[in-house]
């Protein structure tokens, strides 16, 4: 993974359609047994959910002190990944938009083998005003 | 497997699940970089939500969410033509019971076959909603 100096997240700058971390790792059969015993599935095939390409795309690039809360996901499944083979990931901004006042970044990142088999398609819908969900959740506070 | 003629308001097999803070800690483990946020540190959760304590990170509802579908489906299906799409209503912490349902809702015909739309809800021990959505697969 290459090492850059990380921008500063403004919400306000990200443009749809950019660019975010492209990287490559190896998955481990170590990595896959942490999955599976941690969502207590040992037929789960697709740890790469818990590594989160996408917000790990964005993490590469950009210092995001706000935070966020995910507001969702979406995941399509192609392949599932091998241990001991190399994962190839590209991340990208897929959309960015306001609703009810509040900032919601879309990020996306697509996973690839060293074969070349698609593996996954991830998509998280993030709220980027983390506190104003906590108000909802905790309103006497 | 399913069969391509999948009832309208057939059920998946549902799951249940307990969410320890083992469990997402554990989770919060497969990431490939080292880095502090709502799911792993109390102090970053408090700081920029105002809880008490860390939460399970939404992916896990969508692995949870991913089993039903898998053992509806099958994995030669689904693991290559699946997909779940969640929206996260509630937060899920340390000690909750998460259960996901699902009924078919729908089908049309793709290129590669037959779409089966399945309505997809998660629910904790006190029956509020924590995430909702569909998932599908092509049969």
């Amino acid at each position: 993974m290459a090492e850059q100096p990380l921008k500063i997240l403004d919400y306000d700058k990200l443009e749809i359609g950019e660019e975010l971390g492209s990287y490559e790792y190896v998955l481990t059969q170590e990595m896959l047994d942490n999955y599976r015993q941690s969502i207590d599935d040992p037929d789960a095939a697709f740890p790469t959910l818990a590594v989160k390409h996408d917000g790990t795309a964005l993490n590469m690039v950009y210092n995001d002190t706000t935070g966020g809360v995910n507001a969702g996901n979406e995941v399509e499944f192609f392949n599932p990944p091998v241990p001991g083979k190399k994962i190839f990931v590209k991340g990208r901004i897929a959309d960015k938009y306001l609703r009810r006042d509040k900032p919601y970044l879309v990020i996306e990142a697509t996973a690839v083998d060293e074969d070349g088999n698609m593996l996954e398609r991830l998509k998280t819908y993030q709220m980027k005003k983390p506190d104003e969900v906590g108000k909802k959740w905790h309103p006497q506070a | 497997m399913a069969s391509t003629s999948i009832e309208i308001g057939a059920e998946i097999p549902s799951v249940t699940k307990s969410v320890t803070t083992e469990s997402i800690l554990q989770f919060e483990s497969c990431a490939i970089i080292d880095r502090e946020n709502i799911h792993n540190n109390e102090e970053l959760a408090k700081e920029r939500l105002g809880t008490t304590y860390t939460l399970a990170s939404g992916r896990m509802s969508i692995a949870f969410a991913s089993e039903s579908m898998r053992r509806f489906f099958g994995p030669d299906v689904f693991h290559h033509t699946g997909s779940v799409n969640l929206k996260f209503l509630r937060p899920v912490k340390n000690g909750d019971t998460i259960t996901v349902t699902g009924k078919v809702s729908s089908q049309r015909q793709v290129d590669q076959g037959t779409e089966i739309v399945v309505e997809l809800l998660c629910q904790n021990q006190d029956k509020d909603r924590t995430a909702a959505g569909i998932g599908t697969a092509v049969v």
